[in-house]
């Protein structure tokens, strides 16, 4: 998964949060439209930008659920929260350096 | 309620105190844990220092007042009046996680939009003050225009200077509306941060690090090997220890209860009275008292494990899992409750934001093991599984019982799965579950919960249990048995003629007409039927009562008797709460239905394969 971020980062430097490698340090560059959620996906963009998932806000993946890398646990402004790879795909970042 | 009575609020996300303060200031004792979502009902106490009449509502945690799931509404509705039959508030008590001001501080400023009278509380300041935060009271105070005060609601502190900051606005001027609108959203959240940032700037200073032990912690609990390993050993240990830590104290008790059997049975002249005291009081209650050190046991873990923070993360590593059932993270912690009571777990699904996931976790809540069904099953295992050790660490009977839990979880996973394949999901609903700071589970409340829960247990035992335990001697007592009877005295009783009656339809699973009389008080509560067999074969004490079993079941019986209390909806109080949560006659008729047919076949299939087995 890593080297799919690798190959982001060379061109753009912008990936979305799912394909962020664990202990991985970024910023929120956007929240982006995600068709999963159809009528309500305006909602799941409020209720992150709520949360603090805004553009310019810092990000760091503290780890994975048991049995792949969906859900996705992160931690912004000093407070954690578990987020599902759906949201997660919402969230355009730019990778920092460690 | 008169109309002159001051109604205070209080509000915030959820997880920061607020029903800590509200204990602190009320002298209530509600429920504590660290994970969000503990209060799903508003709670109303009394505030008596003030010079009028007062109550403070506790209200659900809520991230905001503009998106909202089920739970949270119910915050947003009483503050806006839109309850029925419920006066809103005149004034409120916001309450922000002085560790996570940032969050807190944005719904603040979405209620103070509301233009009611207002008193903020920077709560858990302890924490904050430890991990280097530093805040300006004084300065927030102005900044944001009213009352700030700093609590540790837990300890006390900081509840005094609240106190006086609730006397002072007391003599606000009351509102004369009975509803407020919700305020058009004034600003985009991204500018509202934005103000935040500059309230905060220069009168608070955050460390650029949260704690290293939290970050360390969360690198083991969250590894995916580390993290599963964990996990396991917390679950397995629970049972271990239930089994194994207990026994020692039930030892005791159960000497005593027997050392006072033989003790009366020689004061007390032989009759009726002494068969009265001996073998219905004293057999009835002492053989469910037995059981309250593995409930004491397995209450302190479920506390511990609930004030530590660590069950939200358990729900997010194993949402993946659920999500294969059709549930998801947020389904863990109410089915985790039920393992300790089904009724307080089926409660806790109203934090459930999908109305079909809701569904389905509450009907598949009680095949999670209770607490009601330990004493069941202790007594049977301890009678038919010998004490062997398997692989030098774990002994049969812990093991035994560990499977029982399983045979519950594994029925629950099935249930769901079909459940979910029948109402097709449009589930777009998010996971978004805050993962709460760890802390050490807090003495007062780790103590004060486990004498609840010991004293709620002897509780019954004085009272359900021994009115049971008379009604059931008496049945078993009379008629008494014609002179010249051959067989014992309670096949002639009216307990005698009960089992007898229902015996047929348990014909198929090997149910004798003794274990089909001791089904009937399980209905008002499973550790009954406990007493109910020491009252029907006459013998008091775990032990005794345990060999007697052993003697008068086979095996096979022994084991379906065990698989249809993995099933049986046998407890009235849960189905209570299932009919009121779900507020539906049918949904209620299937759950009876589909558990008492899961218990009835699940009995039938384990005694033929016992006994195809032996």
């Amino acid at each position: 998964m890593s080297h799919l971020c690798d190959s982001k980062n060379t061109d753009t430097g912008l990936a979305p949060l799912h394909l962020l490698p664990r202990g991985a340090r970024a910023r929120i560059v956007e929240i982006a439209a995600q068709r999963e959620f159809g009528a309500e996906d305006h909602q799941v963009t409020q209720r992150l930008k709520e949360l603090g998932f805004l553009a310019g806000a810092q990000i760091k993946v503290i780890g994975f659920g048991l049995f792949g890398k969906d859900p996705i646990a992160v931690q912004i402004n000093g407070t954690k929260f578990g987020l599902r790879r759906r949201e997660a795909e919402k969230i355009m970042t730019q990778l920092l350096p460690v | 309620m008169s109309d002159s009575t001051l109604r205070f609020a209080l509000v915030g996300n959820p997880n920061c105190g607020k029903t800590a303060l509200f204990n602190s200031l009320t002298g209530a004792r509600a429920k504590v844990a660290n994970y969000a979502g503990v209060t799903v009902e508003k709670r109303i106490g009394r505030l008596t220092q003030l010079d009028r009449p007062a109550e403070l509502i506790d209200l659900p945690g809520t991230y905001s007042l503009y998106v909202a799931s089920p739970d949270e509404q119910v915050a947003r509705r009483v503050l806006l009046g839109e309850m029925e039959n419920e006066v809103r508030p005149d004034a409120l008590i916001a309450v922000v996680d002085s560790t996570n001001l940032k969050l807190g501080l944005r719904l603040v400023l979405e209620l103070k939009a509301l233009g009611l009278p207002m008193i903020l509380a920077l709560n858990l300041a302890d924490s904050a003050e430890r991990r280097g935060i530093r805040i300006n009271v004084e300065e927030l105070s102005r900044r944001l225009d009213m009352p700030v005060v700093e609590t540790v609601a837990v300890r006390q502190s900081g509840v005094a200077a609240l106190n006086a900051a609730i006397r002072q606005a007391q003599h606000q001027p009351q509102r004369q509306a009975t509803r407020i609108e919700l305020p058009q959203r004034q600003e985009q959240v991204e500018a509202l941060y934005a103000r935040i940032d500059t309230l905060l700037c220069g009168c608070v200073s955050v460390p650029d690090h949260p704690p290293r032990w939290q970050e360390t912690l969360d690198a083991l609990v969250m590894h995916p090997v580390i993290g599963l390993i964990l996990l396991a050993t917390i679950l397995l240990l629970i049972f271990q220890a239930v089994f194994a830590w207990a026994s020692p104290v039930v030892d005791a008790i159960d000497g005593s209860v027997q050392w006072l059997s033989t003790t009366l049975t020689h004061l007390l002249p032989a009759g009726i009275l002494q068969d009265f005291i001996v073998n219905g009081v004293l057999a009835g209650c002492g053989s469910v008292l037995v059981f309250l050190p593995q409930i004491v046991i397995l209450f302190a873990f479920i506390l511990a494990l609930e004030d530590s923070g660590y069950l939200p993360r358990a729900a997010f590593l194993l949402d993946r899992l659920m999500r294969g059932v059709g549930l998801s993270g947020r389904s863990f912690i109410p089915l985790l409750s039920s393992f300790a009571c089904a009724v307080p777990g089926i409660m806790a699904t109203r934090s459930i934001a999908d109305p079909k996931e809701r569904l389905i976790t509450i009907m598949v809540a009680p095949l999670m093991t209770c607490s009601a069904r330990l004493p069941v099953y202790a007594l049977v295992i301890a009678a038919f599984i010998p004490k062997h050790t398997v692989l030098g660490l774990f002994n049969l009977q812990g093991l035994t019982l560990f499977a029982l839990y399983v045979a519950g979880i594994l029925s629950a996973a099935l249930v769901a799965w079909i459940m979910r394949r029948q109402h097709t999901s449009d589930d777009h609903f998010p996971l978004l579950l805050e993962l709460p700071s760890y802390r050490w589970p807090n003495a007062y409340h780790f103590l004060l919960g486990l004498k609840e829960r010991a004293w709620i247990f002897i509780r019954r035992v004085g009272t359900v249990i021994l009115a049971l335990s008379i009604v059931l001697w008496f049945l078993a007592s009379f008629p008494y048995p014609p002179a010249a009877a051959s067989a014992p005295a309670i096949d002639y009783s009216f307990a005698g003629m009960l089992g007898k009656f229902i015996q047929p339809v348990f014909a198929p699973l090997g149910f004798n007409w003794q274990m089909c009389v001791a089904l009937i008080p399980a209905m008002a509560a499973r550790e009954v039927t406990v007493s109910a067999l020491a009252t029907v074969y006459a013998v008091g004490g775990e032990a005794a009562l345990g060999s007697t079993l052993a003697h008068s079941w086979p095996l096979p019986v022994a084991l379906a008797y065990l698989a249809w209390f993995v099933y049986a909806p046998q407890c009235l109080s849960t189905i209570a709460v299932v009919k009121r949560e779900t507020n539906s006659l049918k949904t209620t008729t299937a759950f009876i239905v589909y558990l008492f047919a899961l218990a009835y076949l699940g009995a039938l299939a384990t005694h033929a394969l016992a006994i195809a087995w032996s």
